[in-house]
Protein backbone atom coordinates (compact mmCIF):
# COMPACT_ATOMS: atom_id res chain seq x y z
CA UNK A 1 0.00 0.00 0.00
CA UNK A 2 0.89 3.75 0.64
CA UNK A 3 -0.78 6.78 1.33
CA UNK A 4 -2.97 7.59 -1.97
CA UNK A 5 -2.24 11.08 -3.36
CA UNK A 6 -4.73 12.44 -5.80
CA UNK A 7 -3.60 13.12 -9.52
CA UNK A 8 -3.72 16.91 -8.53
CA UNK A 9 -1.29 17.33 -5.93
CA UNK A 10 1.35 19.17 -7.31
CA UNK A 11 2.32 21.32 -4.33
CA UNK A 12 3.20 18.16 -2.26
CA UNK A 13 6.72 18.70 -3.55
CA UNK A 14 7.05 22.10 -1.99
CA UNK A 15 6.53 20.45 1.70
CA UNK A 16 9.28 18.34 0.68
CA UNK A 17 11.38 21.46 -0.71
CA UNK A 18 10.67 23.11 3.60
CA UNK A 19 12.11 20.28 4.92
CA UNK A 20 15.31 19.90 2.98
CA UNK A 21 16.30 23.44 2.53
CA UNK A 22 15.91 23.84 6.93
CA UNK A 23 17.50 20.18 7.37
CA UNK A 24 20.02 20.52 4.57
CA UNK A 25 23.98 20.73 4.65
CA UNK A 26 24.69 24.24 6.52
CA UNK A 27 25.77 27.07 3.61
CA UNK A 28 28.13 29.14 4.94
CA UNK A 29 27.95 31.40 1.77
CA UNK A 30 24.34 31.72 1.30
CA UNK A 31 22.89 35.16 0.64
CA UNK A 32 19.95 34.35 2.15
CA UNK A 33 19.95 34.89 5.80
CA UNK A 34 16.41 32.83 6.82
CA UNK A 35 17.97 29.05 5.01
CA UNK A 36 21.60 29.44 5.78
CA UNK A 37 22.06 27.66 8.64
CA UNK A 38 20.84 24.19 7.77
CA UNK A 39 21.41 21.31 10.08
CA UNK A 40 23.50 23.82 12.06
CA UNK A 41 20.54 25.49 13.02
CA UNK A 42 18.18 22.47 13.64
CA UNK A 43 21.25 20.97 15.53
CA UNK A 44 21.40 24.01 17.94
CA UNK A 45 17.19 24.15 18.14
CA UNK A 46 17.12 20.91 18.91
CA UNK A 47 19.86 20.99 22.05
CA UNK A 48 17.79 23.86 23.49
CA UNK A 49 14.31 22.51 22.82
CA UNK A 50 14.83 19.05 22.38
CA UNK A 51 12.12 19.27 19.62
CA UNK A 52 11.94 15.57 18.56
CA UNK A 53 11.62 13.20 21.20
CA UNK A 54 11.06 9.79 20.90
CA UNK A 55 7.50 9.90 22.12
CA UNK A 56 6.52 13.25 20.73
CA UNK A 57 4.81 13.05 17.14
CA UNK A 58 6.66 13.76 14.04
CA UNK A 59 3.79 16.30 13.37
CA UNK A 60 4.26 17.90 16.55
CA UNK A 61 7.88 18.74 15.96
CA UNK A 62 7.30 19.78 12.51
CA UNK A 63 4.43 22.38 13.80
CA UNK A 64 7.19 23.47 15.92
CA UNK A 65 9.45 23.95 13.69
CA UNK A 66 7.05 26.00 10.85
CA UNK A 67 7.68 23.59 8.39
CA UNK A 68 4.45 23.80 6.90
CA UNK A 69 5.28 27.64 6.21
CA UNK A 70 3.34 30.25 5.01
CA UNK A 71 1.63 27.99 2.52
CA UNK A 72 -2.32 27.27 3.66
CA UNK A 73 -5.14 25.76 2.36
CA UNK A 74 -6.17 21.90 1.08
CA UNK A 75 -2.28 21.07 0.39
CA UNK A 76 -1.40 21.81 3.89
CA UNK A 77 -4.33 20.05 5.26
CA UNK A 78 -3.88 16.93 3.20
CA UNK A 79 -0.19 17.12 3.92
CA UNK A 80 -1.27 17.55 7.45
CA UNK A 81 -3.67 14.67 7.21
CA UNK A 82 -0.52 12.28 5.65
CA UNK A 83 1.52 12.96 8.14
CA UNK A 84 -1.25 12.06 11.00
CA UNK A 85 -0.97 8.69 9.86
CA UNK A 86 2.29 8.18 10.10
CA UNK A 87 1.98 6.37 13.44
CA UNK A 88 -0.18 3.92 11.94
CA UNK A 89 2.25 2.96 8.89
CA UNK A 90 4.86 0.31 8.78
CA UNK A 91 8.82 0.61 8.84
CA UNK A 92 11.79 -0.83 7.87
CA UNK A 93 12.30 -1.56 11.19
CA UNK A 94 9.63 -4.39 12.38
CA UNK A 95 9.53 -2.80 15.59
CA UNK A 96 8.90 0.71 14.92
CA UNK A 97 6.09 2.89 13.37
CA UNK A 98 6.41 5.08 10.82
CA UNK A 99 6.07 8.10 13.13
CA UNK A 100 7.96 6.37 15.57
CA UNK A 101 11.32 5.15 12.81
CA UNK A 102 11.39 8.87 11.82
CA UNK A 103 11.31 10.81 15.38
CA UNK A 104 13.90 7.84 16.95
CA UNK A 105 15.97 7.97 13.76
CA UNK A 106 16.32 12.51 14.10
CA UNK A 107 17.14 11.84 17.68
CA UNK A 108 19.98 9.45 16.98
CA UNK A 109 21.24 11.76 14.45
CA UNK A 110 21.29 14.87 16.47
CA UNK A 111 22.81 13.00 19.33
CA UNK A 112 26.07 12.38 16.75
CA UNK A 113 28.84 15.37 17.41
CA UNK A 114 28.18 16.36 13.12
CA UNK A 115 24.37 15.10 12.99
CA UNK A 116 24.16 14.52 9.08
CA UNK A 117 21.89 16.90 7.26
CA UNK A 118 18.83 15.02 6.36
CA UNK A 119 16.60 14.59 2.86
CA UNK A 120 13.07 14.17 3.03
CA UNK A 121 11.37 12.02 -0.41
CA UNK A 122 8.54 10.15 -1.71
CA UNK A 123 9.03 6.40 -2.17
CA UNK A 124 6.89 4.62 -4.88
CA UNK A 125 4.56 2.97 -2.43
CA UNK A 126 3.45 0.26 -5.11
CA UNK A 127 6.46 -1.50 -5.92
CA UNK A 128 9.74 -0.68 -3.10
CA UNK A 129 8.88 -2.17 0.70
CA UNK A 130 4.89 -1.47 0.10
CA UNK A 131 3.83 0.94 2.54
CA UNK A 132 7.01 1.00 4.74
CA UNK A 133 8.49 4.38 5.65
CA UNK A 134 12.07 4.23 5.21
CA UNK A 135 14.57 5.39 6.85
CA UNK A 136 18.49 4.77 5.69
CA UNK A 137 21.81 6.75 5.28
CA UNK A 138 22.64 7.17 2.04
CA UNK A 139 23.90 10.13 -0.78
CA UNK A 140 20.46 10.85 -2.66
CA UNK A 141 21.50 14.01 -4.20
CA UNK A 142 24.31 12.63 -6.71
CA UNK A 143 25.45 16.55 -7.40
CA UNK A 144 26.23 16.72 -4.44
CA UNK A 145 28.01 13.81 -3.51
CA UNK A 146 29.66 12.93 -1.56
CA UNK A 147 27.41 14.87 1.11
CA UNK A 148 25.98 11.92 3.22
CA UNK A 149 22.38 12.35 4.63
CA UNK A 150 19.79 10.90 6.75
CA UNK A 151 17.37 9.79 4.33
CA UNK A 152 13.79 9.65 5.07
CA UNK A 153 11.64 7.90 2.29
CA UNK A 154 7.49 8.41 2.86
CA UNK A 155 5.41 5.87 0.90
CA UNK A 156 2.80 7.30 -0.82
CA UNK A 157 1.47 5.77 -4.43
CA UNK A 158 -0.90 7.39 -7.22
CA UNK A 159 -5.05 7.19 -6.06
CA UNK A 160 -5.85 5.89 -9.48
CA UNK A 161 -3.65 2.54 -8.90
CA UNK A 162 -4.60 -0.35 -7.60
CA UNK A 163 -3.45 -1.12 -4.15
CA UNK A 164 -1.00 -3.59 -2.84
CA UNK A 165 -1.06 -5.22 0.52
CA UNK B 1 19.32 43.00 -5.43
CA UNK B 2 21.73 42.85 -2.53
CA UNK B 3 22.63 45.33 0.26
CA UNK B 4 26.07 45.45 1.84
CA UNK B 5 26.51 45.22 5.56
CA UNK B 6 25.90 48.02 8.80
CA UNK B 7 28.55 50.86 9.12
CA UNK B 8 32.09 50.12 10.85
CA UNK B 9 31.68 53.36 12.69
CA UNK B 10 27.95 53.61 14.26
CA UNK B 11 28.74 56.52 16.44
CA UNK B 12 26.67 59.50 16.18
CA UNK B 13 29.07 62.17 15.59
CA UNK B 14 27.70 65.05 13.10
CA UNK B 15 25.00 62.12 12.04
CA UNK B 16 22.02 63.42 14.10
CA UNK B 17 18.48 63.09 12.54
CA UNK B 18 15.54 64.66 12.87
CA UNK B 19 12.52 63.35 14.69
CA UNK B 20 10.41 63.96 11.42
CA UNK B 21 12.97 61.51 10.38
CA UNK B 22 12.91 58.75 13.14
CA UNK B 23 9.04 59.12 13.02
CA UNK B 24 8.74 58.76 9.36
CA UNK B 25 10.78 55.60 10.24
CA UNK B 26 8.45 54.08 12.88
CA UNK B 27 5.29 54.62 10.63
CA UNK B 28 7.39 52.63 8.01
CA UNK B 29 7.99 49.46 10.20
CA UNK B 30 4.41 50.12 12.00
CA UNK B 31 2.90 49.41 8.02
CA UNK B 32 5.45 46.72 7.50
CA UNK B 33 4.37 44.59 10.74
CA UNK B 34 0.98 45.53 10.28
CA UNK B 35 0.47 43.88 6.65
CA UNK B 36 2.64 40.48 7.93
CA UNK B 37 0.38 40.50 10.98
CA UNK B 38 -2.96 40.28 8.46
CA UNK B 39 -1.12 38.17 6.41
CA UNK B 40 -0.37 35.77 8.94
CA UNK B 41 -1.57 36.77 12.27
CA UNK B 42 -0.54 35.81 15.58
CA UNK B 43 2.31 33.45 14.41
CA UNK B 44 5.90 33.20 14.43
CA UNK B 45 5.14 34.61 10.07
CA UNK B 46 3.24 37.40 11.43
CA UNK B 47 6.18 39.23 12.83
CA UNK B 48 8.82 37.63 10.94
CA UNK B 49 10.16 34.76 11.80
CA UNK B 50 10.31 31.21 10.15
CA UNK B 51 8.96 29.28 13.25
CA UNK B 52 7.78 29.43 16.75
CA UNK B 53 11.94 27.54 17.72
CA UNK B 54 13.77 30.27 16.29
CA UNK B 55 11.75 32.82 17.62
CA UNK B 56 11.97 31.53 21.25
CA UNK B 57 15.80 30.61 20.84
CA UNK B 58 16.44 34.21 20.50
CA UNK B 59 14.68 35.00 23.49
CA UNK B 60 16.38 32.58 25.14
CA UNK B 61 19.42 34.47 24.39
CA UNK B 62 18.30 38.24 25.42
CA UNK B 63 17.29 36.15 28.66
CA UNK B 64 20.26 35.82 29.20
CA UNK B 65 20.94 38.96 31.04
CA UNK B 66 18.15 38.72 33.01
CA UNK B 67 18.50 37.44 37.01
CA UNK B 68 14.64 36.32 36.86
CA UNK B 69 13.14 36.31 40.53
CA UNK B 70 10.20 36.75 42.67
CA UNK B 71 9.84 40.45 41.70
CA UNK B 72 11.50 41.18 38.23
CA UNK B 73 10.39 44.24 35.84
CA UNK B 74 10.77 43.47 32.15
CA UNK B 75 10.09 45.44 29.35
CA UNK B 76 9.55 43.81 25.60
CA UNK B 77 9.81 46.41 22.85
CA UNK B 78 8.56 45.02 19.88
CA UNK B 79 7.02 43.10 21.27
CA UNK B 80 4.66 41.73 18.50
CA UNK B 81 1.49 39.50 19.96
CA UNK B 82 3.42 38.54 23.27
CA UNK B 83 5.14 35.70 22.33
CA UNK B 84 7.87 35.78 24.96
CA UNK B 85 5.30 36.10 27.17
CA UNK B 86 4.91 31.91 26.58
CA UNK B 87 8.58 31.13 26.90
CA UNK B 88 8.32 32.97 30.08
CA UNK B 89 5.07 31.04 31.30
CA UNK B 90 7.04 27.63 30.26
CA UNK B 91 10.37 28.62 31.88
CA UNK B 92 9.93 30.65 35.04
CA UNK B 93 6.59 29.92 35.65
CA UNK B 94 7.04 30.39 39.72
CA UNK B 95 8.11 34.25 38.72
CA UNK B 96 5.64 37.03 38.92
CA UNK B 97 7.44 39.04 36.29
CA UNK B 98 5.59 42.70 35.99
CA UNK B 99 5.79 42.23 32.20
CA UNK B 100 5.32 45.53 29.50
CA UNK B 101 4.83 45.16 25.94
CA UNK B 102 5.55 47.65 23.65
CA UNK B 103 4.76 47.52 20.18
CA UNK B 104 4.43 49.94 17.20
CA UNK B 105 1.51 47.97 15.43
CA UNK B 106 -1.85 48.17 16.74
CA UNK B 107 -3.42 45.46 15.22
CA UNK B 108 -0.73 43.75 17.27
CA UNK B 109 -1.20 45.28 20.46
CA UNK B 110 -4.94 44.30 20.33
CA UNK B 111 -4.12 40.99 19.73
CA UNK B 112 -1.67 40.74 22.32
CA UNK B 113 -4.59 42.06 24.92
CA UNK B 114 -6.68 39.69 23.72
CA UNK B 115 -4.57 37.22 24.35
CA UNK B 116 -2.89 37.48 27.23
CA UNK B 117 -6.43 39.09 29.29
CA UNK B 118 -6.24 37.88 32.74
CA UNK B 119 -2.39 37.09 32.77
CA UNK B 120 -1.40 38.66 35.77
CA UNK B 121 1.65 41.41 35.87
CA UNK B 122 1.40 41.80 31.99
CA UNK B 123 0.29 45.11 29.70
CA UNK B 124 0.76 46.07 26.35
CA UNK B 125 1.00 49.84 25.10
CA UNK B 126 1.04 50.93 21.48
CA UNK B 127 4.57 53.24 20.90
CA UNK B 128 8.20 52.88 19.81
CA UNK B 129 9.77 53.56 23.05
CA UNK B 130 9.45 52.07 26.76
CA UNK B 131 6.60 54.10 28.80
CA UNK B 132 8.74 53.08 32.08
CA UNK B 133 11.69 52.32 33.76
CA UNK B 134 12.19 48.40 34.28
CA UNK B 135 14.73 46.30 35.70
CA UNK B 136 15.68 44.96 31.93
CA UNK B 137 14.51 45.80 28.65
CA UNK B 138 14.78 43.31 25.93
CA UNK B 139 14.37 43.98 21.84
CA UNK B 140 13.79 40.67 19.40
CA UNK B 141 14.30 41.73 16.02
CA UNK B 142 13.62 45.02 15.79
CA UNK B 143 17.10 46.29 14.06
CA UNK B 144 16.62 43.84 11.59
CA UNK B 145 13.93 44.69 8.85
CA UNK B 146 15.07 47.63 7.52
CA UNK B 147 13.63 48.08 4.24
CA UNK B 148 14.43 51.06 1.74
CA UNK B 149 15.29 53.41 4.68
CA UNK B 150 19.01 54.51 4.03
CA UNK B 151 21.74 53.05 5.92
CA UNK B 152 22.60 56.36 8.10
CA UNK B 153 18.99 56.98 8.99
CA UNK B 154 18.64 53.27 9.78
CA UNK B 155 21.66 53.41 11.98
CA UNK B 156 20.54 56.85 13.66
CA UNK B 157 17.13 55.14 14.30
CA UNK B 158 19.05 52.38 16.00
CA UNK B 159 21.02 54.36 17.90
CA UNK B 160 18.19 56.82 19.40
CA UNK B 161 16.21 53.03 19.98
CA UNK B 162 19.28 51.94 22.09
CA UNK B 163 19.68 55.57 23.94
CA UNK B 164 15.83 54.67 24.50
CA UNK B 165 16.45 50.88 25.85
CA UNK B 166 19.35 52.66 28.10
CA UNK B 167 17.29 55.30 29.74
CA UNK B 168 13.99 52.70 30.43
CA UNK B 169 16.50 50.06 31.87
CA UNK B 170 17.60 49.50 36.22
CA UNK B 171 20.21 46.85 35.38
CA UNK B 172 20.83 46.59 31.86
CA UNK B 173 19.26 45.76 28.27
CA UNK B 174 19.43 43.16 25.34
CA UNK B 175 19.02 43.38 21.41
CA UNK B 176 19.96 41.18 18.55
CA UNK B 177 20.92 41.74 14.86
CA UNK B 178 21.75 39.91 12.04
CA UNK B 179 25.69 38.97 11.58
CA UNK B 180 26.96 40.45 7.97
CA UNK B 181 28.72 37.56 6.07
CA UNK B 182 32.32 38.46 5.88
CA UNK B 183 33.02 40.30 3.36
CA UNK B 184 29.61 39.63 1.29
CA UNK B 185 26.35 41.43 0.67
CA UNK B 186 22.97 40.11 2.44
CA UNK B 187 19.41 40.38 1.28
CA UNK B 188 17.62 43.79 0.16
CA UNK B 189 15.67 44.95 2.90
CA UNK B 190 17.91 43.76 5.74
CA UNK B 191 20.40 45.12 8.17
CA UNK B 192 23.12 43.24 8.82
CA UNK B 193 25.79 44.55 11.18
CA UNK B 194 29.21 42.59 12.59
CA UNK B 195 29.34 43.15 16.66
CA UNK B 196 31.87 45.49 17.14
CA UNK B 197 30.47 48.98 16.03
CA UNK B 198 27.84 48.32 18.51
CA UNK B 199 29.35 46.48 21.04
CA UNK B 200 31.77 49.49 21.16
CA UNK B 201 28.83 51.62 20.55
CA UNK B 202 27.23 50.56 23.90
CA UNK B 203 30.19 50.15 25.88
CA UNK B 204 31.24 53.65 25.15
CA UNK B 205 27.86 55.48 25.36
CA UNK B 206 26.93 53.95 28.75
CA UNK B 207 29.79 53.20 30.01
CA UNK B 208 28.08 49.30 29.87
CA UNK B 209 29.81 46.24 29.96
CA UNK B 210 28.75 44.37 26.87
CA UNK B 211 28.80 40.63 26.11
CA UNK B 212 28.58 38.97 23.04
CA UNK B 213 26.85 36.08 22.63
CA UNK B 214 26.84 34.11 19.51
CA UNK B 215 27.11 30.09 18.64
CA UNK B 216 23.46 29.35 19.07
CA UNK B 217 23.11 27.96 15.52
CA UNK B 218 21.06 31.46 14.21
CA UNK B 219 23.27 33.54 11.61
CA UNK B 220 22.54 36.65 14.37
CA UNK B 221 24.29 37.43 17.51
CA UNK B 222 23.08 38.88 21.03
CA UNK B 223 24.62 41.96 23.19
CA UNK B 224 23.73 41.54 26.70
CA UNK B 225 24.27 45.57 27.76
CA UNK B 226 24.69 45.41 31.42
CA UNK B 227 24.51 48.97 32.72
CA UNK B 228 26.39 50.44 35.53
CA UNK B 229 25.04 50.37 38.88
CA UNK B 230 24.30 53.78 40.29
CA UNK B 231 24.55 54.48 43.86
Amino acid sequence: MGELINPHEIYLGTFFERFNMRFGPADPNAVSHWLSGGITEIAALQKEFEIFKTGRRFLESVALLGLGGDAVGPAKDRWIAYLEKLPKMKSDDAEQTGDARIVNALVANFLKGEPLPCFMQALDGRTVDPGHVIVSEGEPLFYLEPTKFLVISLPMRPKSAPGRG
Amino acid sequence: MRRQAGSEDVNAAGRARSAADLAAVHRTIESYYSTRFRQFGATPLGVDWSCVATQEMRFVQLLKLCEIGADCSLNDLGCGYGALLALLARRHPASAIDYVGIELSAAMVRSARRRWRGHPGCRFVQGEACPRQADYSLASGIFNVQLDQPCDLWEAFIRTTLDGLAASSRRGFSVNFIAAPAGRAIEAGLYATTPGPWLGYCASRFDAAVELVTGYGLREFTLLVRLPRVA
